[in-house]
């Protein structure tokens, strides 16, 4: 009898378990490994590792590319966050509007095809773009006469970063588009009846009802995508190969990538990959506290 | 506006198929022109040159992440919404947690991981990590759904005999099938894209997915650009058609995502 | 019913048995050219092998250059070593040696004579360290700058330069004619970045000070010298235009081949490329000149051979020696010449049936010379390597001054020494 209930007790545990196990196995001992590897200095290809203290974190503190690549990962975020949300929000209202209800699916369905492709072909494709001889964006500049704009985009340290950048609005923000169309159409039809009789304007009724309305989905992407420019690592490592020229478009997962599995710094890395760590927790916990007052 | 936002997404896409049907020199040299003469074998070298073999290694690593991510966390889902325990609060804490956490910062023990374990350069080297890493978003979408299954329907399980796994596998996973369409959907769309791990956990060309295996193609053509331009077709595409006709559980699938993660 | 079931049970296990008997000995082949048209080549050597030696597979991987450089090294200190792989040689090869994991052949070669004379006897040197021979040379390489016969007579130079002055004053006449840029550079591949500068150093440097820092222990990359080759190089780079850092060396070297660049500093082995696309111009090359004020031999060429390596812990050595030796038969080596375009160390396997007149030239050229200074990239530490790459390129796009990458060099040697002693 005493069995049997052990056994009812450990039953949910039989479910769980499996799960569980793989989580702690290859999401929590990685973390914890990773902090443990901070300490050391250690290659890929020898299994010996030499414990140095902080050293690595000191010359973290030295490493001018640490630099670069936050200011780079700052710029990601300020300008994802004002062209895939702000502008993703705007694009989701007016395709919602009534005007366009005919034409929105078509729109909206273009808008969104970039997502659906992987980020690979995306940065291919702009590879063929930002070409400084035969590319897209050039050649389109020349025929309308603004040859004088042309540029190298990604060979030059002023735009490539920029030019990394707006790859990736490309690529995001309709994603972003989708989710507003949604919460969109949840808000009651009768708020913007409202609206409409007291003489509300389209724009009037966009800062009154809609957004208000969305502000909690406002407030949720924002910060997914600001948690997703602190990890940026596919565009600068295809697109300016590894973060070129120079080092001027890296990124903080670039330049630990570049460490660890370029120059072989295995320890130094993963000081890196720690640094990326304490801002995405930040960042989560910030997610977390704002959402948890959301539902009160 | 929306017209030149309407350009600037579908221009591009329409160039890839159109380059995709020229001669690699015309797509340098008449840039905006159709192609001249349709060049479909460029789709049979791309296909012929190894995106058959990507296509392959993309299908089985996303079936089978599918398949874990739904069989372990519908499993895990079950045991947290039907239980409660010190035990299971902390599971829920494990996985609530594991949700917070990027796999870039995993990266270099879960090589070295990977590598002990014999497994790098293998598929498993993706379907585990991406199984691991899709498990807690999925397992508490399922588990919200589980929650808002009536207690009485569990309950004349139990007095029609049924047994806890009986309950799981005849009552709530035939009954949970939208949540479990929207999962499958929304780990397809990870595994497929995925590149970090795809580009840093297999070294051979055999292995390969899609998003790692063009960046070798484009290596391995050096300037052949109309069979690159197919392969990034060919590999767009597909998926594309079929993300369009789910479009209504993958969006649910995304705004549950965004939400919680 | 049983009955059948247990005859069925039989029968498999007699097939079992079968296939078990049959089993074929496996040898792990890893190299670097999944692409043309060294990919189709290497495929049809192992289809061919398999075909003679039907109980021997052989699992051929393949990744490229810089991810080949990683994947070699990991699996040379793991217990996974492949039974034949390919090594660029000096300190590449030497790396690889030091894993204690990687065949000595000198047994094979004192027992095969006639294998072992069938290689050109410099270049088999560089993969050999202490007396011990660990790599049989496949190719061998240079690096000269190879120029448009009718674009750069056109822009009225008729001799090719004998200094480094000579050049700058050539790459000014062809740009003072209109053809801009006279030079070009996919700076976005640093590894296009260290075939410059290995070479300018080594024409510059004198070669103990060289000798020094290249190595990992003592490297610290303070001579003033390093400065003014930097600075030379700038001079290079300024020629090349503002597009030189976002361009790859392949896309810089199809603006050749389309005939709308005059010079570019190409590898012997690239003539194929040239030979491949049937340009519609004449070509010619010279190696690198020298500098009036240089302290190293001006008559060597930057490059150097890649050959095979076998591991030591190989299951099966036999097999994996035979296809070993298949791969580095004159034939395959002729069949290489033919199919690729480009030279190699086996004697007399480029010759006038198999190969056009510049690639027999190339071979001769590779000959004359005085000696070969290895890749620079392969040369030194990757990070002291990258330190210069990267900071070339940030040079070039006026990030950073030279004196900047030097400090970084600097420091990076010093992580780099620092690592070597303990």
């Amino acid at each position: 009898m005493a069995s049997k209930r052990t056994l009812k007790t450990l039953e949910p545990l039989g479910f769980i378990f499996p799960g569980v196990a793989i989580l702690l196995i290859f999401v929590y001992y990685p973390l914890i490994q990773n902090f443990i590897n901070s300490f050391f200095r250690f290659s890929a290809f020898s299994p010996s590792k030499i414990y140095v203290g902080f050293d690595n974190f000191k010359m973290l503190f030295q490493d001018s590319v640490v630099l670069t690549a936050i200011r780079n990962n700052v710029r990601y975020a300020i300008v994802s966050v004002l062209i895939q949300v702000c502008f993703g929000l705007v694009l989701a209202s007016i395709l919602e509007d009534k005007a366009f209800s005919k034409v929105a699916i078509i729109f909206r369905t273009t808008f969104f095809l970039p997502v659906l492709i992987s980020v690979t072909v995306v940065c291919l494709l702009f590879s063929f773009v930002y070409n400084p001889m035969d590319g897209l964006l050039n050649r389109f500049l020349e025929l309308a006469g603004l040859g004088s704009l042309a540029r190298p985009w990604l060979g030059s340290s002023k735009t490539a970063i920029w030019a990394t950048i707006a790859v990736s609005q490309w690529h995001s923000t309709g994603y972003i588009m989708m989710l507003f169309i949604v919460a969109i159409q949840k808000i009651p039809e009768e708020l913007y009846e409202a609206a409409e009789i007291d003489g509300a304007s389209k724009v009037r009724r966009f800062f009154m009802v809609t957004l208000p309305q969305v502000k909690e989905m406002f407030f949720v992407t924002s910060v997914v995508t600001v948690t997703g420019s602190f990890m940026v690592f596919n565009e600068p490592y295809i697109l300016t190969r590894g973060g070129g020229p120079g080092t001027s478009s890296t990124t903080l997962a670039v330049h630990m990538y570049q460490s660890g599995f370029f120059k072989d710094m295995m320890g130094y890395a993963s000081t890196l990959a720690v640094i990326i760590f304490l801002i995405s927790a930040a960042l989560a916990v910030v997610q977390l506290t704002a959402f948890k007052t959301g539902e009160d | 506006m929306l017209v030149v936002g309407f350009i600037l997404v579908a221009y591009p896409l329409f160039w890839i198929l159109m380059s995709s049907l020229k001669k690699s020199e015309e797509i340098s040299i008449n840039i905006w022109s159709l192609p001249q003469v349709p060049q479909w074998n460029n789709y049979k070298v791309a296909w012929d040159k190894g995106i058959s073999q990507y296509f392959i290694n993309s299908f089985i690593v996303t079936l089978s992440t599918i398949a874990g991510v739904v069989l372990f966390g519908s499993l895990a889902a079950f045991g947290l919404s039907r239980y409660k325990s010190a035990w299971t609060k902390y599971a829920l804490l494990i996985v609530t947690g594991g949700m917070m956490l990027n796999p870039q910062v995993c990266l270099i023990p879960l090589y070295q991981l990977l590598t002990r374990l014999n497994i790098r350069n293998t598929l498993f080297a993706l379907i585990i990590p991406y199984i691991a890493f899709r498990l807690p978003l999925n397992t508490l979408l399922i588990r919200s759904f589980f929650l808002s299954v009536p207690r009485e329907i569990e309950e004349s399980a139990t007095l029609d005999g049924c047994g806890s796994l009986q309950t799981y596998f005849k009552i709530f996973l035939p009954m949970s099938s939208p949540i479990l369409i929207t999962s499958a959907i929304l780990t397809a769309y990870y595994a497929w894209n995925e590149f970090l791990f795809a580009v840093i956990f297999i070294d051979s060309n055999k292995y390969r997915t899609i998003p790692a295996g063009l960046m070798s193609f484009r290596d391995a053509l050096q300037v052949d650009w109309g069979p690159l331009l197919a392969g990034m077709a060919i590999s767009a595409i597909p998926i594309m058609i079929f993300f369009i006709s789910v479009q209504k559980y993958f969006i649910k699938g995304m705004l549950a995502g965004s939400v919680k993660g | 019913m049983r009955k059948k079931f247990s005859a069925f049970l039989f029968v498999l296990l007699v097939a079992a048995s079968l296939v078990g008997a049959q089993q074929k000995v496996t040898i792990k082949f890893f190299h670097r050219w999944p692409m043309e048209p060294r990919f189709s080549f290497f495929n049809q050597v192992v289809a061919e092998f398999e075909k003679q030696n039907p109980d021997i597979k052989i699992e051929m991987d393949s990744v490229v250059n810089d991810a080949y450089k990683e994947k070699i090294r990991v699996l040379v200190s793991s217990n996974n070593v492949p039974d034949v792989f390919i090594s660029w040689s000096d300190t590449f090869a030497y790396n690889l040696v030091k894993s204690g994991r990687v065949k000595v052949l000198n047994d094979m070669l004192a027992k095969d004579k006639a294998f072992a004379d069938s290689f050109i006897a410099s270049q088999v040197k560089p993969f050999t360290f202490d007396g011990k021979t660990y790599g049989m040379p496949l190719t061998i390489d240079g690096k000269v700058f190879v120029y448009n016969k009718d674009l750069v007579s056109r822009a009225g130079v008729t001799t090719m330069p004998k200094t480094f002055d000579d050049l700058l004053a050539m790459l000014q006449k062809i740009r003072g004619a209109g053809m801009n840029p006279p030079l070009l550079e996919g700076l976005a591949d640093a590894w296009a970045i260290s075939h410059y500068q290995g070479t300018m150093l080594q024409r510059y440097m004198p070669a103990e000070v060289l000798a020094k820092d290249y190595a990992e222990a003592t490297g610290e990359f303070t001579n003033p010298g390093y400065k003014v080759v930097l600075e030379r190089f700038q001079k290079l780079v300024d020629f090349m235009g503002p597009n030189a850092t976002s361009l790859t060396h392949t896309e810089a070297r199809n603006l050749f081949l389309a005939g709308r660049l005059p010079v570019i500093y190409l590898q012997l082995a690239e003539f194929a490329f040239i030979k491949a696309a049937n340009v519609k111009f004449e070509w010619d090359y010279f190696n690198f000149p020298a500098f009036a004020d240089g302290r190293g031999d001006p008559g060597t060429l930057t490059g150097a051979p890649e050959g095979f390596m076998m591991s030591n812990t190989s299951k099966n050595p036999e097999a994996a020696e035979k296809f070993y030796k298949f791969l580095l038969s004159r034939e395959n080596a002729a069949k290489f010449v033919k199919d690729v375009g480009a030279p190699v160390a086996i004697k007399g396997a480029v010759n006038a049936t198999n190969a056009y007149p510049a690639l027999i030239e190339a071979v001769n050229l590779i000959n004359s010379v005085t000696g070969s200074t290895p890749w620079f990239d392969n040369a030194v530490n990757i990070k002291v390597a990258d330190a210069f790459m990267r900071g070339s390129q940030a040079v070039a796009t006026k990030d950073k001054t030279i004196d900047q990458v030097l400090r970084d060099v600097q420091n990076a040697a010093k992580i780099v020494a620092s690592e070597a002693k303990k």
